[in-house]
C-alpha cells in the first residue's frame, strides 16, 4: 500500500453535493421541458430535434407538475450555482486546475489512452494524476456547465438580460442549447461514473476520505474496463509483509 | 500506515454512503410541491422574487427582429372557464374597464373610451411558462397611461388584473404593471381581440410570463398589498418576470 492524500476535502465536498443536486436539477429542468417538450416557436418548425412533443418518461422527472418541477429547478440552481464557484475558486487559487488545464501533446496522449483500451497497446500509458481522457473530461464539465447556466438565464430573463438572450441566437436557440448542453454534461457524467466502477474503483477511497492507494491505480493494475480490477498479485506479494486486519 | 486510521476511514465511508442513500430515499419518497420541502422551496422563490426586482429595468425592452413574422392564427388560444368566455351584454350591459383602487379619480371606461386613450402598437414575444413562445402585434393604452389618467396615490404598490374568466386574476409588482410594454390590449395583429385571446380587453406585456397576462379583463385595480393570482394561489411563481 502507498497511500497518498489526491484529493482536498473541498473537492470532495464539493463532488459530492454535485452528485445530490445535479440529478435532482436535471429532472426538475426535465419535467419543466415536458410542458412543452419540443422547441419550435408556435406556428413555426425547428431544424433539430427529432423527439419533438414527445414527454420523457415521468420516473426521470422531478416536482410532479411544471410549479412543483420549476420550484426545484430555480432552487436547486443557487446550490449548483455556488458549488460550482466555491470548486473553481478553489482549484484556481490552490493550483489544482494546472492537472486538468489541457497541455500540449494531450490529443496524443487521449488517443493512446483509445488505442490502450482498444488492445491496440499492451501496457498502460503512462500517466499523472489523471489519464488525458479523464483530464479532457473533467476540462470539459464545467465549461458544458458554465454554457448550461448562462444559456438557463438567457431563457429565465430574456426580456431583462435581453442581450444574453442574443447571444445565444434568441429564445428558441438559448432554450435549445440549454438542453443540448445537459444531455452533454449528462453524458459526461455517466461516462465518468462507468469508468470509476469499470477501471478505477479505487478512486472512490479518495473522493470519499481523500487517500489514493497508488499500487492500485489504474497504471500499476494495467487496467482496461473490467479487466484488473482487482489489485495485482505483485502489489498483493508486496503488501504481505504487513499485519493481517 | 497504521491499522486505525484505515478503519476509521471505511467507517465514514458507510456512514457517507447511508448518508447519501437515506438522503436520496428522502428526496425521490416525496417530489411534489406540496412536500416536506416546500418552506425551502418556498424561501427560495422569496430569494428569487428580490433577484428578480433588482433585474428588472425600466428601460428594458423585448424587441422582436424587423421583418420576423408573427404567430398569427397559430397563437394558441387560453382560458380557465369551462367554454370561451364571451361578454354578454344582453345580461351585463355593456362591457366597460374599470380602474380603481388606491387613486384619486376611478374611471369606468368603454371601449369606445379605451380607444380614444394614448394608443401603443407594438410587435413583441409572448413568453409562456410552459417555454414555448408566440409573436404578436398588440394595440393598446400604457397601464402606466391608465395609472395618470386615475391619479394612483401613494398606496398604490401592486395593481390586480381581474376579468370575467370565471375568478381568474393575477396581481403585479407596481414597476412591472407601469412598464412602457405593458399594455390594456384591445387589438392583436391589426384586428380588435377575439373571443379566443381575451376580447374585449386583455393586459399584454413581455416583462411577465404569459399567465400573469390576465384576459378578458374587467378591472384594474391599484392596491397597498399584493392580492396574489389564479396561478399564482396555485403554486406557481407570484412574481414569474421575464
Amino acid at each position: 500500500m502507498t497511500l497518498t492524500k489526491r484529493t482536498h476535502w473541498i473537492v470532495r465536498v464539493t463532488h459530492w453535493i454535485n452528485v445530490i443536486a445535479l440529478p435532482l436539477m436535471v429532472a426538475s429542468g426535465l419535467r419543466i421541458f415536458n410542458a412543452y417538450p419540443a422547441f419550435a416557436r408556435k406556428g413555426e418548425t425547428f431544424c433539430c430535434y427529432p423527439f419533438a412533443h414527445k414527454p420523457i418518461p415521468a420516473a426521470l422527472t422531478l416536482g410532479g407538475w411544471l410549479a412543483g418541477g420549476r420550484h426545484w429547478h430555480f432552487a436547486v440552481m443557487w446550490i449548483l450555482v455556488v458549488n460550482a464557484l466555491v470548486y473553481l475558486g478553489f482549484i484556481y487559487l490552490h493550483g489544482e486546475w494546472r492537472e486538468l488545464a489541457p497541455h500540449r501533446g494531450d490529443a496524443h496522449r487521449a488517443w493512446e489512452m483509445i488505442e490502450f483500451y482498444a488492445f491496440r497497446l499492451k501496457k498502460h500509458p503512462h500517466q499523472g494524476k489523471h489519464n488525458a481522457l479523464q483530464k479532457t473530461a473533467y476540462f470539459a464539465m464545467p465549461i458544458v456547465a458554465a454554457i448550461i447556466v448562462l444559456s438557463g438565464i438567457a431563457i429565465w430573463k430574456p426580456v431583462q438580460l435581453h442581450w444574453l438572450t442574443v447571444l445565444f441566437g434568441g429564445y428558441v436557440w438559448a432554450r435549445y442549447t440549454h438542453f443540448v448542453a445537459m444531455v452533454l454534461l449528462v453524458l459526461l457524467v455517466l461516462g465518468h461514473v462507468f469508468m470509476v466502477f469499470a477501471v478505477d474503483p479505487y478512486s472512490l477511497r479518495s473522493m470519499v476520505t481523500g487517500w489514493y492507494d497508488e499500487d492500485q491505480s489504474p497504471e500499476a493494475r494495467n487496467a482496461r474496463p473490467f479487466y484488473h480490477l482487482l489489485p495485482r498479485r505483485k502489489s498483493l506479494a508486496a503488501e504481505s509483509h504487513l499485519p493481517k486486519v | 500506515m497504521a491499522e486505525t486510521p484505515r478503519d476509521a476511514r471505511i467507517d465514514r465511508r458507510s456512514f457517507l454512503a447511508l448518508a447519501g442513500a437515506s438522503a436520496a430515499a428522502a428526496i425521490v419518497g416525496c417530489d411534489s410541491y406540496g412536500s416536506r420541502f416546500q418552506p425551502a422551496l418556498a424561501t427560495a422563490e422569496r430569494g428569487n422574487e428580490r433577484v428578480e426586482r433588482l433585474l428588472f429595468r425600466h428601460r428594458s425592452e423585448d424587441r422582436i427582429p424587423g421583418g420576423a413574422r408573427l404567430t398569427g392564427n397559430a397563437f394558441p388560444q387560453y382560458f380557465v372557464s369551462d367554454t370561451v368566455p364571451m361578454w354578454d351584454e344582453a345580461t351585463r350591459g355593456v362591457w366597460r374597464l374599470e380602474v380603481s383602487g388606491a387613486v384619486r379619480r376611478p374611471l369606468s371606461l368603454s371601449l369606445d373610451d379605451l380607444t380614444k386613450l394614448p394608443r401603443v402598437a407594438q410587435s413583441v414575444d409572448h413568453f409562456c411558462v410552459e417555454g414555448w413562445t408566440a409573436r404578436a402585434q398588440w394595440i393598446g393604452v400604457r397601464v402606466s397611461e391608465l395609472a395618470r389618467a386615475v391619479g394612483i396615490t401613494n398606496d398604490a404598490q401592486y395593481v390586480d388584473f381581474q376579468s370575467f374568466d370565471s375568478n381568474y386574476h393575477e396581481s403585479w409588482d407596481m414597476a412591472s404593471a407601469m412598464h412602457h410594454q405593458t399594455l390594456v390590449a384591445y387589438a392583436m395583429d391589426g384586428r380588435y381581440l377575439g373571443a379566443g385571446h381575451g376580447a374585449p380587453a386583455r393586459v399584454h406585456s413581455p416583462v411577465k410570463l404569459g399567465y400573469k397576462n390576465t384576459k378578458y379583463l374587467t378591472r384594474v385595480v391599484f392596491m397597498p398589498a399584493r392580492n396574489g393570482g389564479y396561478w399564482s394561489d396555485q403554486g406557481y411563481e407570484w412574481y414569474a418576470g421575464t
